[in-house]
């Protein structure tokens, strides 16, 4: 089966994203990958983040 | 609207990227092409589904919106909308049933999501080619 794993599936998938929105949203190369590398590790980090986030609320 | 903006949303509808390369921005188009059709080729892969329109033979118009509400969640109708906008891929799904979900499987959700993740930035990217259609961008 493609990408089991739940974290490679975000990151691909955030990966793509942060792609296609930084070469709609941002013109030049310089700014495209600033604008790109910036999603992605907002998308990535906030996703983890809130993911332990959630954590907190686990039923025992 | 200019016609040339037009013509260049339609095509980047039914094709990501194509409204693009009409407009000969051929980089950009096979970014936005492979970028688009990985992730939707990767999300039926995962077996995620493309969702329908319910559409039973209506009697009024607001029996229309009815029925649309009445068979699943109603937060299917916004999924329905982000996959219409795969374009092409849609209306092929739909021919061939493709994306009938596989519920059982731990990737459905993420598949789901992937699916229409990729509509809905088609959608940007069709209307960022009318734009440039349009004289507003280059």
């Amino acid at each position: 089966m493609i990408l089991e794993s739940h974290l490679l599936s975000m990151a691909v998938y955030a990966s793509f994203v942060a792609l296609v929105l930084a070469l709609v949203r941002r013109d030049g190369v310089k700014a495209r990958l600033r604008y790109g590398l910036l999603l992605f590790a907002v998308m990535t980090v906030g996703a983890l983040a809130f993911g332990w986030f959630m954590f907190l609320f686990i039923k025992k | 609207m200019k016609l040339k903006g037009v013509v260049a949303l339609v095509l980047g509808w039914a094709v990501p990227g194509l409204g693009h390369a009409v407009q000969k921005k051929y980089l950009r188009a096979a970014l936005f092409f492979v970028s688009i059709f990985a992730m939707t080729g990767i999300g039926l892969a995962m077996g995620g589904k493309v969702y329908p329109m319910y559409l039973e033979p209506p009697r009024t118009a607001f029996q229309v919106v009815l029925n649309l509400f009445k068979k699943e969640n109603p937060l299917t109708i916004l999924a329905f909308f982000a996959d219409l906008g795969n374009g092409l891929f849609y209306a092929l799904s739909r021919l061939f049933a493709w994306g009938g979900g596989q519920l059982e499987r731990a990737t459905f959700e993420f598949g789901t999501a992937y699916i229409a993740g990729a509509g809905l930035l088609n959608f940007l990217v069709a209307i960022d080619a009318y734009d440039i259609g349009a004289g507003k961008k280059k």
